[in-house]
């Protein structure tokens, strides 16, 4: 299946081609093509999916065992140029603990080639953006796991890359850092970089994008919105509720109608409708309010949620 | 956190990557401060004081046995340094430089830069290989002040190029040692058992082999390049004047075959450990 998060004109910043891997007998990445362009988008799928192996391959960390993969249409094989524009936060929890965190930021971003003088201003602007300025010289040996994830991304983000690979970035955060997080990387994404973001935990995605790639055994199971994703599954009904002045009215019209699975009154007077087919339910309904007269003041979908759509598709 | 404003500074076009030999530097320099901070260095240290202890044991109970400070030199040379002490340090060093970081996952760091994985396996390897050298030639530095305090009679000419000498073989070996040890901590995921077989085992055995099969060993080329001795005293106690007399190697062959073996085998072993790592995946 082909995954293809690129709107129509953009450049693909980061493409997979029929990517597999195999570690002896075991296939954990089989034949996946994918294309992501600006913006965030998560990688999602349960232990064991292939998420982390697609996630490494695409971040250059693991060779293909066939395919090919392309960021911003260099390929891996020149490795210096490809590294030049992209950031990575590890999930791996190691760090040089004997370091400091102002000698560990240093390092990494004079190892991108800055002068000494750029190096230390842009240590010092993450060091702050993050609030480490405090630990900044003490040992990260003795940094909480929050911290040493704000550093882990801190190092992947301040040479500026206009690729960025975080894998499951705000483990350890709590929960103001981890809203930080997020609206950072929403921020970087709306700058037109490439935020690829891979989670297991799905609010978590939810919350920086509704962009995802669902991975499942070893395959992209889905590609595209959660919205979009939802409508590509037919067969799977979706719950839309419906708030009424006249719930009782509305749910009298609806049963039976074309699309319409079931239908009942929820604790809040709300209409709930489970529909098998949601873009063709929602095409409909002005349509049925205006000719016969009904009352719809808001409009709910319930199981859009990330966590239905991973539900369905993976039948978990 | 921070507003993203007041990081705007931060914008700006990526940089050139580094030149190749800047990245094996500053690699090298955080190595080195990384491996000299090691817990084992300590006992490493405390092992590299073996000879220090030898000297000392001999000045205080053999002053007048004939063991002159050239004698000490070279049965120091022959029967400590090259057949343990070198592989021992290189050993708990070089197998560590690389696959100790890809084993931890700290390696991701800089294997996600503008940096050619020659460089890292090179600004590594460099950095074991000096604390390697730096530790033996301590040790070396220590035996020679408890030879000459209170004794500079034995500073001469031909003891202070003879000490020269023995530090220069002792770094050639740390150096290919070292390099060896590196590419088995490449390759292999646990590389102290290899590493202990080869240097224990392999080396001993075939060092011990006449004719040419001896110079199948780093052992046996580190030990052809000490000067040796060319009366052993006959009031030397039984161990020692054994010691010395093993000192002579079986079957010599011209130092420069020896030079030349030493650094072809620590140039190879690290060009095939940087070939190796440009195909090594980070499963972490």
């Amino acid at each position: 299946m082909s995954a293809g998060l690129v709107v129509a004109g953009q450049e693909a910043r980061i493409t997979a081609l029929r990517v597999g891997k195999w570690f002896g007998e075991v296939i954990a990445v089989n034949n996946c093509s994918l294309s992501v362009g600006s913006g965030v988008v998560g990688l999602l799928g349960a232990n064991g999916a292939g998420k982390s192996t697609l996630f490494k391959m695409l971040a250059g960390l693991i060779e293909p065992s066939h395919g090919e993969v392309r960021v911003l249409g260099a390929r891996l094989r020149d490795r210096v140029g490809w590294y030049r524009n992209v950031g990575f936060c590890p999930e791996s929890d190691a760090l040089p603990e004997w370091m400091t965190g102002r000698e560990y930021l240093s390092l990494m971003l004079r190892l991108m080639g800055l002068d000494r003088a750029e190096t230390t201003r842009r240590a010092d602007a993450w060091l702050e953006r993050f609030e480490l300025v405090d630990a900044a010289n003490r040992r990260l040996g003795g940094y909480s796991k929050g911290m040493r994830q704000k550093l882990k991304l801190a190092q992947a983000l301040a040479h500026d890359p206009e690729v960025i690979f975080l894998d499951e970035p705000l483990n350890g955060m709590d929960p103001v850092s981890r809203k930080g997080a997020i609206d950072l990387v929403g921020e970087i994404g709306r700058q037109g970089k490439t935020v690829l973001v891979s989670s297991h935990i799905l609010p978590e995605i939810e919350a920086m994008t509704d962009q995802i790639i669902l991975m499942d055994r070893g395959r992209v199971l889905a590609e595209g919105s959660v919205a979009e994703i939802r409508d590509k599954i037919p067969e799977h009904p979706t719950t839309v509720a419906l708030v009424s002045p006249d719930p009782r009215a509305l749910a009298a019209f609806l049963i039976g109608r074309e699309h319409v699975e079931g239908v009942r009154i929820d604790d809040d007077q709300r209409v709930v409708v489970r529909t098998d087919h949601a873009v063709a339910f929602y095409r409909a309904l002005p349509g049925w309010v205006r000719d016969h007269g009904l009352a719809v003041t808001e409009i709910l979908t319930l199981d859009d949620s990330l966590e239905a759509v991973f539900q369905y598709l993976t039948e978990r | 956190m921070n507003t993203m404003s007041e990081t705007e500074i931060i914008q700006a076009a990526p940089p050139a990557p580094l030149p190749n030999r800047s990245a094996v530097g500053w690699i090298a320099w955080f190595s080195l401060r990384e491996m000299a901070r090691r817990r084992r260095l300590v006992s490493l240290g405390l092992i590299n004081l073996l000879p220090v202890l030898a000297v000392l044991m001999v000045r205080i109970w053999l002053p007048d046995k004939g063991l002159t400070a050239h004698l000490q030199l070279m049965g120091l040379s022959h029967d400590m340094f090259i057949p343990f002490l070198i592989p021992v340090v290189a050993m708990a060093v070089g197998a560590s430089a690389i696959g100790e970081q890809i084993e931890e996952g700290t390696i991701v760091y800089t294997w996600t830069r503008p940096v050619r994985r020659s460089a890292i396996y090179l600004g590594r390897l460099l950095a074991a290989q000096g604390v390697a050298t730096v530790l033996l030639s301590l040790s070396l530095a220590m035996c020679f002040l408890v030879m000459v305090a209170g004794n500079l009679g034995v500073i001469s000419w031909e003891f202070l190029k003879l000490y020269l000498q023995t530090f220069l073989i002792i770094g050639l070996g740390a150096f290919a040692y070292t390099a060896l040890f590196a590419l088995m901590g490449t390759v292999f995921k646990k590389p102290v058992l290899p590493a202990i077989l080869f240097a224990f085992g392999y080396e001993k055995l075939v060092a011990g082999i006449p004719a040419r099969v001896q110079e199948l060993s780093l052992q046996f080329h580190l030990q052809n390049l000490v000067s040796r001795p060319e009366v052993v005293p006959g009031d030397i106690p039984g161990v020692l004047a054994t010691l010395l007399n093993q000192a002579r190697p079986r079957d010599p062959v011209p130092s420069w075959q020896s030079v030349l073996v030493l650094v072809v085998v620590a140039a190879l072993t690290t060009v095939l450990g940087m070939q190796l790592l440009q195909h090594k995946e980070i499963e972490k």
